[in-house]
């Protein structure tokens, strides 16, 4: 050691800030006033917030139609597999008590369906998605291939149990008049879904770019036809496909389904009135006890029906005018020493 | 003892067979030595000078680090997840989420690996290029240290140091001496010599003759044994013995040799100090046991949680594999498979919840904050350039909890320096003057021998001194000039004074500025100034200090013819010496007793004028005690006891053994921080009392028990204990007054009767590892090993015990108490006492006991102990307590070298401790806490998730978030908490010391606070989940996120800011750098999103970056972002409320504290009857407490006398041996003597030697004494006098030897082996050492020899004339031949002003010159 000091001429550490741990600091220290006056703020704050999410929650309408036994006879003709091409419909009649103003949403909401099993999530190929490779169906397990060793496109077990009931709204203006309320299937998914993670292969012609594929077993048609009405609503790229791929978090999830378009008799919103439901019943969710249904709601600028946004925020600012009180209360209590909190 | 524990040893009893050969000059010689290495592959026996310290070579690096990383288990584990990760069926995550932290860790700390092992191929390279002088052919070529050969033959000059272990074969010196310093091994400074075997002094004086020199060295394989050497060279047919006494070791440094030559033995990895080196003994700190804890119970929840979370799949995977139709597909296996796969993917899946990056974070911060000490300047001593330097860099946190610190007292209190502060003569005190006046000139400037050193100005004195009218004030200076062993020499015409004892020096040095200048000896006589006159005092007797005679007195004849006793000694025993108690005597004594108050050292200066009758008739009694053969030291104390009768008292003087800067200070803000300090030393009682009281350990008010009374409290405590067995603990506390405020002082000998359990216990717990130092309980390697076992048994056995008395489970803890033995009940009893005692001082300790003291508290007390020294007889304490600190001081470097901390001086403990100490623990304790929560508060949603998944494992979080959360996203805020959060300031921190107290009490980390981070963690991940997941539940339209992917952004980045806005409220240090840190990490956290979710890398790879743009998409959504508001106020707000009202409730205020402790004094502070007692023993606190002076070697003329050159250097060897071995200076004496007998045929049998050893070796001296003088002894002595000889059976040879054998020892080893002796063993060497001398003829017929009258000039000439007729050995003496001829160095001794100072080589030149060593073989 002494060799080292010779060396180096001094041992004498440098003086500066960080070595000497000096380095000038701002120490935190919270008064009682900064504090009381912060959590009353933050109090002040998350009530208002929550009262205005509450207030504006209330004006959401929200009409939601559980359809699993409603059409139970559809429901049983889907229990058994062998009947997977007869088509069912069935008609959900109901009333509007009150105009749903505004844009008006419609989604199916699906109960029991776990789209967040480990082996399901993974069940997709991300660079077939995408138009890059239409073959590439390694991470698909189990559905890779179809018996005769063609890929499937979509491969993977999310697109195959991909949600195919057709549910169409039409509005009872009376007993003898059905309109068909217009509805706009596009504007559902995330723009980066539609844009960017979905493409089709890019060939001119759409069966020619899915050539050398297959469809999913479960699905009737192959996915260049998904949509018959808009053919740019094709291949990968068609909403109701992107909106069932992306996954939902949890077992009981709604999915946006359509829109509703604003014109002629609805531009306005959802008149109130009498209105059915006339469901092409497809997906089968009797045998693990799922449930279906429609619902229809409107919107504001939170989102949805944030009534439990708003009563969190409100709770929260009440606990936090619970902490303030009860500070205030240690406050004045203990008074006469001036600096206790957070002091050292 | 030392030696049998060797012998027992098969390994070593190998390493003892002489089965090592080397022949000089004759490289395939030695090459045709092969040794087996394996199966058949043979290689070379005899290493070459070589050294690869580095562990790596280029190629070697990444597989040995990768291996050596691998052995730690939390790497190993990691290893294993990612290979349960490879596995299909089983991984969870994605294959980059466990890979990337583990190679981020893998990197970083192989980088430091690197870093460092670049450093020591840098310092190899240096070493093994080094240049040295190598026999090739016919003559000296310059080569490398790694050319270098077994069988070589070096040459070596000044300053060099020795490159290999070699025998030294001849040197330029008078008989092939050589000195060389051994700082470098042993950490002693002092230079010790070495010498050439005598035939090759004599026949190898050229390099002609060196090149043809043939002789084979035979001797013990290479071993780790130091000081031990046995072998001997066999050239021409003959054999000579050789030992340590002619070996160089390797890093030795060659000093005042011009040139010498050696024979390598051993080279490379098989020198001495290679084979001591790489044992580095682990200490690791309380909260790094935790935390190992800690994360192995994390690791056990995880499974267990992970078996729950499989019973749930087990019992949901059926139902999806009969009715989920859209994954029934996936089950094709069984469901037993598939459960049993699913509990390995949990494990992967959650093994993200066991903090395995915090073990690497620690050592960073560990790192980091041990080099903020060696950075601090305010550690920094000037003096000796000295900065603060933490050697180890793990126990950091340690150092914020010590409760004991056991200190040494020489050195480390005290400066050793001791200054004469007050003088009372004639019942008049001089003081010191003003400081302010010492700047003002040299009062001695009249005086040209005075020292500057001296700051006692008192002109008052002065005048009266140099007035010369009083007597009595001529008398008692006259006393201190001449009543003493002080050495003097003269060295650039300035007197220099080497005293046994800095007491001693002090006295002497003054009254040589006060114009009485004790310039010179002689056997039997004194030359002093006086006031500028020279006389010589004829010596007639000295009669030297001793610990039961407590005085010392010299009886001499003045130039005028008369005979005077001067006597100095303690208060107590010259008062009882008084002629006659008057009023002076009476004045003087009140002087006495408040110098003693003052803590000042005082001795009474007596005299009287002696008859010549009376004189005459003593010295008959004298000299017939003096040969007595039976109780001659009794009978010498009694004749010495008759003369020193009817004294005259003169006068008292005051000496300050100097407290370092700061010590007072120190130690009081300590004991306010709650730690208790013990002084350990070996000094004697009243010393170490004065010293406590000087460092205010002690006050006045304390009940000062002593033996007797521990003694008594044990037995009632005892007594008590037995008949309440199994009961409640803590009887003591009854009978012992409670707010009574007591120390302990106790000694080394109760000690001894206390500790015999531990003595018993595996020794591991005294943790002393060098082997050469000798240590009776000392294992070799492996036993030891089992030892440490048995220590980790005991230990796992105390914290069940401990457990389960926590838990109240008496039976099993009455049971546990009954299982203690005796000596265990005992040795717990007091050790409850002395830590009830609010100082304990341990006086006339070993150093074996000092750490037999350490481990018995820690064994018996769940504490962390910290033991600071500065010398190497702290080493032992050093090594076992938790943390060593050692001091960079005058005493050597060894308690430097196994220390884990170095500081320049005492005081800066304060700083270490309170300072970096606090901060270290606090911040490792923060660190925790946070990390704890942080990873549980962020990955156990995971847990949460599984719920909702179908307990498929379905990791929540993205691949990438989980892999860089704790590499980058979190780390750094973190990290600065453990580097630089501070609490409260430094000075603060100094200002109150009972902050430091939180440290002691675990109150920062413990399992109370490790479950309230769980707690708290688990609280976060629950709000961050379930509020999310409610939310999200209500939310609709094309911002819904309901999504998997919404979902775990929302919740990772929840989790992310609610962890982070926690740091921000713990960290009260708000530096710039904390918050780059935090905009740092959340700026990671967004760079490393939007990289790892773009759309190039999703082109890239579509599978490993799924979540393309998820962030983007989700926070673009102001609902979103007032979702994570809320979840992060959630997180934040109650906790941070219930925290402060928490804090408000639980603290009382400082006021209150203060009053608390005023009011805790009040009633401490009470008069005990028991106080009265002390006036009477602090008045003794005399001076010379440390050992005997020289009178002895005075008397008898051995050590005036050296050969030229390396005096002064040689002197400190003997002068200034380790302080407190009181048996050293015993040691000392005799070693040049002995030399100067046998100095040809010793035997070096260092490694062995301890004390039992020395004792047969100075009795089989005594035969040659009477070869030599007319013999008055018959042989042989007594055996019954003699401790137990040999108890170790010796190999053939070596008891062949044994008869002719002596042990040379350089002081300072000896005094250590000596030190463990017991003391009856001292005493009974002590009486040899009395018996051995006084039996020589010379030193008694010098006595009445006429006496020189006249003035003796500090001139050469008559010194050396004088010394001309030195003792026995000097018979045949001649001139020395120059041993080599390249050398033109003098050839004649040269007479210099030191050659009459002590030393060895006196004693040894002779019989070299003489030329007439008959082999040990033929001497018999």
């Amino acid at each position: 050691m002494k060799r080292i000091s010779q060396d180096c001429q001094s041992g004498l550490p440098d003086n500066c800030a960080v070595k000497q741990q000096q380095l000038p600091a701002y120490r935190l220290q919270l008064s009682a006033n900064k504090i009381l006056s912060g959590f009353f703020a933050t109090g002040v704050f998350c009530l208002g917030v929550g009262v205005i999410l509450l207030l504006s929650a209330k004006t959401i309408k929200e009409v939601e139609i559980n359809y699993t036994e409603k059409c139970a006879n559809c429901a049983k003709l889907r229990e058994n597999a062998a009947n997977f091409d007869k088509e069912c419909n069935c008609s959900i009649p109901f009333f509007l008590p009150e105009t749903m103003k505004g844009n008006v949403y419609m989604y199916y909401k699906l109960y029991g369906f776990y789209q967040n099993l480990y082996r399901y999530i993974l069940s997709r190929s991300n660079s077939q998605l995408v138009g890059t490779d239409v073959k590439d169906v390694r991470n698909c397990a189990p559905f890779k291939t179809s018996h005769n060793g063609i890929p499937i496109a979509p491969c993977g077990a999310i697109a195959n149990s991909m949600f195919n009931d057709t549910i169409i709204l039409s509005y009872n203006l009376n007993s003898s008049i059905h309109i068909k309320v217009p509805m706009i299937r596009s504007g559902i998914t995330w723009w980066t879904d539609k844009y960017v993670k979905f493409q089709n292969p890019s060939f001119q012609n759409l069966s020619s770019a899915f050539a050398g594929t297959t469809k999913p077993p479960n699905w009737p048609k192959p996915v260049y036809e998904l949509d018959e009405e808009d053919p740019g609503n094709n291949g990968f790229i068609n909403d109701d496909f992107i909106v069932w791929m992306r996954t939902a978090a949890f077992p009981t999830f709604k999915k946006l389904y359509r829109r509703l378009h604003r014109i002629e008799h609805f531009t306005e919103g959802l008149p109130a009135g009498s209105y059915s439901f006339n469901i092409t019943y497809n997906f089968p969710v009797n045998r693990f006890r799922g449930e279906k249904a429609v619902v229809l709601s409107t919107l504001t600028w939170s989102g949805g029906s944030s009534l439990f946004l708003g009563l969190a925020y409100v709770v929260t600012g009440a606990v936090t005018w619970l902490a303030f009180f009860s500070m205030l209360a240690v406050h004045l209590r203990l008074k006469e020493r001036k600096t206790f909190f957070l002091q050292q | 003892m030392g030696s049998l524990a060797y012998r027992e040893d098969p390994e070593e009893e190998k390493n003892s067979e002489f089965t090592w050969e080397v022949q000089a000059n004759n490289r395939s010689y030695n090459n045709q030595f092969k040794e087996k290495v394996f199966l058949c592959w043979q290689r070379k026996k005899y290493k070459r000078n070589v050294i690869h310290t580095a562990k790596y070579n280029v190629f070697s690096f990444l597989p040995l680090n990768l291996y050596e990383q691998f052995h730690r288990m939390s790497n190993l584990y990691f290893l294993l997840i990612i290979i349960l990760q490879g596995i299909p069926e089983i991984s969870t995550l994605p294959w980059f989420t466990l890979f990337a932290p583990l190679v981020g860790l893998l990197t970083i700390r192989a980088t430091r690996d690197l870093v460092d092992d670049i450093g020591r191929h840098r310092s190899d390279r240096n070493i093994n290029n080094r240049p040295c002088q190598i026999l090739m052919g016919k003559s000296f070529l310059w080569r490398k240290w790694k050319n270098l050969c077994v069988g070589d033959v070096v040459c070596l000059h000044k300053d060099s140091i020795v490159p290999a272990d070699l025998v030294l074969l001849a040197s330029t010196e008078p008989s092939s001496l050589c000195y060389v310093e051994t700082a470098d091994i042993d950490g002693e400074t002092n230079l010790k010599f070495r010498q050439a075997p005598t035939i090759t002094h004599h026949e190898l004086t050229s390099i002609r003759k060196m090149a043809s020199f043939q002789g084979k060295v035979v001797c013990e394989e290479p071993n780790s044994r130091m000081h031990h050497f046995v072998g001997c060279l066999e050239w021409k047919g003959k054999k000579y013995p050789l030992d340590s006494g002619n070996i160089l070791l390797r890093g030795c440094k060659i000093r005042n040799t011009d040139t010498c030559y050696g024979l390598v033995i051993y080279a490379g990895f098989d020198t001495k100090i290679m084979k001591n080196c790489g044992k580095i003994h682990l200490k690791r700190t309380k909260i790094d046991h935790l935390m190992n804890r800690l994360v192995v119970l994390i690791f056990l929840s995880m499974v267990v949680i992970s078996a729950v979370l499989t019973l749930g799949f087990r019992y949901k995977v059926r139902e999806f594999k009969a009715k989920h139709h859209y994954v029934s597909a996936q089950h094709v296996r069984s469901e037993a498979t598939q459960t049993f796969f699913i509990f390995w993917g949990f494990l992967v899946l959650l093994s993200v919840m066991v903090p395995m990056a915090m073990f690497i974070l620690a050592e960073f911060i560990h790192l980091g904050n041990s080099i903020f000490i060696n950075w601090d300047e305010r550690m920094y001593y000037e003096p000796q350039d000295l900065p603060a330097k933490a050697r180890s860099t793990s126990l950091n946190d340690l150092l914020g909890q010590v409760e004991y610190i056991f200190s040494d007292k020489t050195g480390t209190l005290t400066q050793n320096v001791m200054t004469f502060k007050k003088c009372c003569i004639n019942g008049v005190i001089y003081g010191s003057e003003e400081e302010d006046t010492l700047l003002k000139e040299d009062p001695y400037l009249w005086n040209k021998f005075a020292d500057g050193k001296l700051h006692f100005r008192n002109a008052e004195l002065l005048q009266a001194v140099r007035a010369n009218q009083d007597r009595r004030v001529r008398e008692f200076w006259r006393v201190l000039a001449i009543c003493h062993t002080v050495m003097v020499q003269e060295k650039n015409n300035q007197l220099l004074y080497q005293a046994a004892s800095p007491d001693e020096e002090a006295l002497v040095t003054a009254a040589r500025n006060f114009g009485y200048v004790f310039l010179a000896r002689t056997q039997n006589s004194i030359t002093v100034m006086e006031l500028g006159e020279e006389r010589v005092y004829q010596v007639l007797a000295m009669m030297d200090f001793n610990s039961v005679r407590k005085r010392m007195s010299v009886l001499v004849r003045n130039p005028e013819g008369s005979i005077y006793l001067y006597t100095k000694g303690a208060d107590t025993v010259i008062y009882e010496r008084l002629q006659k108690k008057g009023l002076m005597e009476r004045t003087t004594e009140e002087a006495l007793a408040s110098f003693a108050e003052q803590t000042l050292r005082t001795l009474c200066v007596a005299c009287k004028e002696v008859d010549e009758d009376m004189y005459e008739e003593w010295r008959q009694r004298h000299q017939e005690a003096s040969i007595l053969l039976q109780n001659r030291a009794h009978a010498l104390h009694q004749v010495y006891e008759e003369m020193e009768q009817n004294l005259q008292l003169l006068g008292a003087t005051a000496i300050e053994d100097r407290l370092q800067d700061g010590v007072l200070d120190t130690i009081k803000c300590l004991k306010q921080g709650n730690i208790k300090v013990w002084v350990l030393t070996g000094d004697k009682q009243e010393t170490a009392v004065n010293i406590g009281f000087a460092c205010q350990l002690l006050s006045e008010n304390m009940i000062i028990l002593e033996e007797k009374e521990i003694v008594r409290i044990l037995e009632v405590y005892w007594e008590s204990n037995n008949s309440l067995q199994g009961g409640k603990k803590g009887h003591l506390k009854k009978q012992l007054p409670l707010q009574v405020k007591m120390a302990l002082v106790i000694n080394g000998e109760f000690l001894d009767q206390l500790l015999l359990s531990l003595r018993k216990e595996p020794r591991a717990l005294v943790q002393n590892v060098s082997l050469d130092e000798e240590e009776p309980w000392q294992e070799p390697g492996e036993e030891r090993a089992d030892f440490l076992q048995a220590r980790r048994l005991s230990l796992m056995w105390r914290v069940l015990g401990i457990q389960l008395w926590n838990t109240g489970l008496a039976p099993q803890d009455k049971g546990y108490k009954a299982l203690e033995s005796a000596e265990v009940r005992r040795e717990r009893a007091f050790v409850e006492l002395a830590s009830r005692c609010q100082a304990v001082i341990c006086c006339r300790v070993t150093p074996k006991q000092k750490a037999l003291i350490v481990a018995l508290v820690k064994k018996y007390q769940d504490v962390v102990t910290l033991a600071i020294g500065d010398g190497a007889n702290d080493v032992s304490m050093i090594k076992t307590a938790d943390i060593g600190v050692g001091l960079a001081g005058q005493e050597g470097m060894q308690a430097v070298q196994n220390s884990d901390y170095v500081l320049a001086q005492f005081c800066f403990l304060r700083r270490l401790l309170l300072v970096h100490g606090r901060w270290s623990y606090m911040r490792v304790c923060k660190f925790l806490r946070y990390f704890i929560y942080k990873t549980l508060a962020s990955m156990m949603v995971q847990i949460w998730f599984a719920f909702y998944s179908g307990f498929t494992a379905q990791p929540l979080y993205e691949g990438w978030f989980l892999a860089l959360f704790n590499l980058l996203y979190t780390t750094l805020p973190v990290l600065y908490i453990g580097l630089f959060e501070q609490d409260v300031s430094a000075e603060r921190s100094l200002e109150l010391p009972e902050l430091y107290m939180a440290g002691q009490k675990d109150e920062l980390f413990n399992y109370w606070v490790f479950l309230q981070a769980i707690a708290h963690g688990t609280a976060t991940s629950l709000v961050n989940f379930f509020m999310t997941l409610w939310i999200s539940r209500d939310s609709a339209g094309p911002v819904s996120f309901s999504d998997y992917q919404s979902f775990a952004v929302i919740v990772a980045l929840s989790g992310l800011l609610s962890i982070t806005m926690e740091i921000i409220l713990i960290t009260k240090y708000w530096t710039v750098l904390s918050v780059l840190a935090i905009f740092f990490s959340l700026g990671f956290y967004g760079v490393m999103t939007w990289l790892t979710q773009s759309i190039w890398l999703f082109k890239v790879s579509p599978k490993t970056f799924p979540f393309l743009y998820a962030d983007l998409s989700v926070l673009s959504q102001p609902p979103i972002l007032l979702v994570i508001l809320l979840n992060v106020s959630l997180n934040t707000l109650p906790v941070l409320a219930f925290r402060i009202i928490y804090q408000a409730l639980q603290k009382p205020g400082p006021k209150e504290e203060e009053e608390k402790t005023t009011s805790e004094e009040i009633i401490t502070v009470e008069p005990i009857p028991h106080v009265l007692r002390e006036a009477r023993t602090r008045r003794s606190s005399y001076a010379f407490s440390h050992r005997e002076g020289y009178a002895d070697l005075i008397t008898q003329g051995t050590i005036l006398r050296r050969s030229p050159g390396v005096n002064s250097d040689m002197l400190v060897d003997h002068t200034r041996p380790p302080d407190e071995l009181p048996s050293s200076m015993e040691d000392s004496s005799w070693y040049p003597r002995k030399m100067s007998f046998l100095g040809r045929n010793r035997r070096q049998h260092q490694g062995k030697v301890s004390s039992e050893d020395v004792q047969p070796a100075s009795e089989e001296k005594l035969p040659k004494r009477q070869e030599r003088s007319l013999s008055y002894e018959p042989w042989p002595y007594t055996p019954e006098s003699l401790p137990p000889t040999k108890e170790t059976p010796l190999s053939a040879e070596e008891s062949q030897m044994t008869s002719s054998e002596s042990q040379m020892l350089p002081s300072s080893q000896l005094s250590l082996k000596s030190q463990s002796a017991h003391l009856q063993e001292k005493t009974s060497l002590w009486k040899i050492r009395k018996l051995s001398w006084k039996n020589w003829p010379y030193t008694w017929q010098k006595e009445p020899g006429p006496p020189k009258e006249g003035t003796v000039p500090v001139s050469n000439s008559n010194l050396t004339a004088l010394m001309e007729t030195p003792p026995p050995t000097a018979r045949g003496s001649s001139t020395s031949e120059q041993p080599v001829e390249v050398e033109p160095s003098p050839v004649e001794r040269q007479p210099s002003p030191m050659e009459w100072l002590p030393g060895p080589s006196k004693g040894q030149t002779p019989p070299d010159l003489a030329g007439l060593p008959p082999s040990p073989e033929e001497q018999q």
